[in-house]
């Protein structure tokens, strides 16, 4: 019996002890319908994100990891909107189990969607609003980082990134930071920036802590020559929590634009010194009640979100109420499996100023695989 | 009792060598596997390799009597595979999870023990399924559903298995 043990070892070990090169395919995707109140804004429907992943597996320790996505379905020149744009395209290389080496065009580790925006993972059919104009979702640069656990502590995750900074010019009172990424697109580096995040896991809960540090002058001959010069400062702070059927969330996050002033004379702008918000979030599994046997879900949740890109100005800057955001979300997410969705939901779009809110009405369906 | 006793760190490579039936079968650390192996059953704790089918099984026991029977499955998570140990008592109740090897930079967390706990005691009348008597976690939940549907079709196998004398 043993002889023959044995001969097994000889027979299957190499095939093992080989590296099995491997290319993986995925994806992620979602059509939105949306109806706005109000003139001039009849229903749309749009094939809002089309995401293909593709990986490859080098050997034990290499991988490659993109995400290749077509944004409003196409791209033609002389039309507005439509996007193709590289998610993420990075190499990963595992140093240990828990410690990963990564490079390339990467995710900031900020907050909840921009690491985990495949559309079943979150409720509502467009991404909260905080998530594009406070926290820049899905916002990517490219750098170099470690990744991993931390032994001692157990659930404690971390990562931890260098990468190419903002650039200040792009930034607006509207949309915060938002046009100041570079995302991979012939970036300048005059401005490496820290981004990093710390997070606690245990079944049902997660707990996290993001920032951001760095300088966003560009070497511009007023904003300054320095590494650092013309910083922004981002600390945000997540939590996910589930118990019984019931989903809770929230996400605060506060950015200090230190020179704004300077910026907003240099650019002609009207950039806020401090941007921040946040959101909670409700839901409750309907199903569990009503088909406890069922491993389909049907969320009903509820969304509000504050925020305010001028939360400070510089002197000078009049503040305008407008920015001064609150939007309640209503809505629906059934999902067949836990990786497909269809949602619905109805918006409120109010503000400070009380111009040009809205009501929102959205249909969609979301996929990920 | 022909086989012979060897060394777990023996049967550790053997079994490491041995392919498991997942598509794609991946080869457990011998020193992982045989660290999981001493946790759960105790240190000198007798090792026979049992073939069922196409796949592996771990009979553990100690003089006379049997502790048990562990299995290692593999599931694809996101793009890599999870390695992952199922053992259970004699009365076919699940003794612990254990992820011999995870390749994934997302996703980890399936390994922390609070997590693995949820699975202790369990057998094939449990549900054993995401979000009905296993908790999920926020941003691994494809390694989530992957290791738990594994972990219920390891147990569905051993259990069946052992009901119909195949492994004993």
């Amino acid at each position: 019996m043993v002889p023959r043990r044995l001969s097994l070892i000889v027979v299957c070990l190499p095939a093992f002890l080989a590296a099995q090169e491997r290319t993986t395919v995925g994806g992620y995707g979602e059509i939105h319908y949306t109806n706005r109140t109000g003139p001039n804004s009849p229903g749309q429907v749009n094939l809002r994100r089309f995401v293909l992943y593709l990986a490859h597996t080098f050997d034990d320790r290499l991988a490659f990891r993109s995400e290749l996505e077509v944004e409003d379905a196409k791209l033609e020149s002389g039309e507005p909107g439509g996007e193709v744009a590289l998610e993420q395209a990075y190499l990963d290389y595992r140093l240990a189990e828990r410690l990963t080496l990564r490079s390339g065009l990467v995710l900031p580790p900020i907050g909840i969607i921009n690491e985990t925006h495949e559309p079943p993972t979150f409720n509502g059919v467009d991404r909260p609003a905080f998530d594009r104009d406070v926290i820049p979702t899905t916002w990517r640069e490219i750098g170099v980082g470690v990744l991993g656990s931390v032994p001692a502590i157990a659930g404690l995750g971390y990562r931890l990134y260098l990468v190419n900074g903002l650039k200040a010019e792009g930034f607006s009172a509207e949309q915060g930071i938002r046009e100041g990424r570079q995302e991979g697109k012939e970036a300048s580096f005059a401005n490496p920036s820290l981004t990093g995040r710390l997070e606690w896991a245990q079944p049902g809960l997660k707990v996290g802590g993001s920032f951001w540090y760095g300088g966003t002058a560009n070497q511009d001959s007023v904003l300054g020559n320095g590494t650092f010069a013309a910083p922004i400062t981002l600390v945000s702070a997540d939590a996910r929590y589930e118990v019984g059927g019931i989903m809770l969330r929230g996400v605060v996050a506060s950015i200090s634009v230190s020179d704004a002033q300077a910026i907003d004379a240099r650019y002609g702008g009207t950039v806020g010194s401090r941007i921040a918000g946040g959101y909670v979030e409700a839901a409750y599994n309907l199903l569990r009640p009503l088909a406890p046997a069922s491993s389909q879900r049907l969320h009903a949740f509820v969304r509000h979100e504050r925020y305010d890109t001028q939360a400070s100005v510089p002197i000078g800057i009049a503040k305008h109420d407008s920015l001064a955001r609150r939007i309640t979300t209503i809505g629906l997410s059934y999902k067949p499996t836990y990786n497909t969705v269809f949602k619905g939901d109805y918006q409120v779009l109010r503000n400070k100023a009380r111009v040009g809110e809205a009501e929102v009405l959205s249909l969609g369906l979301g996929y990920q695989f | 009792m022909t086989a012979p006793r060897l060394p777990v760190a023996a049967l550790a490579l053997l079994l490491a060598a041995l392919p498991s039936r997942a598509a794609t079968a991946q080869a457990a650390p011998p020193a992982r596997l045989a660290a999981s192996i001493r946790r759960l059953f105790g240190a000198g704790a007798r090792v026979d390799t049992l073939r069922v089918d196409s796949a592996a099984v771990l009979r553990l026991s100690r003089g006379d009597s049997l502790l048990g029977f562990a299995e290692v499955g593999n599931v694809i998570g996101k793009d890599q595979p999870i390695t992952f140990l199922v053992a259970v008592d004699p009365a076919d109740r699940l003794k612990d999870v254990d992820i011999l090897v995870y390749r994934e930079p997302y996703g980890g967390e399936v390994a922390y023990e609070p997590w693995r706990r949820q699975f202790r005691g369990k057998t094939t009348a449990d549900p054993i399924a995401v979000g009905r008597d296993i908790r999920s976690i926020s941003g691994a939940t494809i390694s989530v559903q992957a290791v738990t549907a594994g972990v219920r079709r390891i147990l569905a196998d051993l259990t069946a298995w052992h009901g119909r004398g195949a492994i004993r």
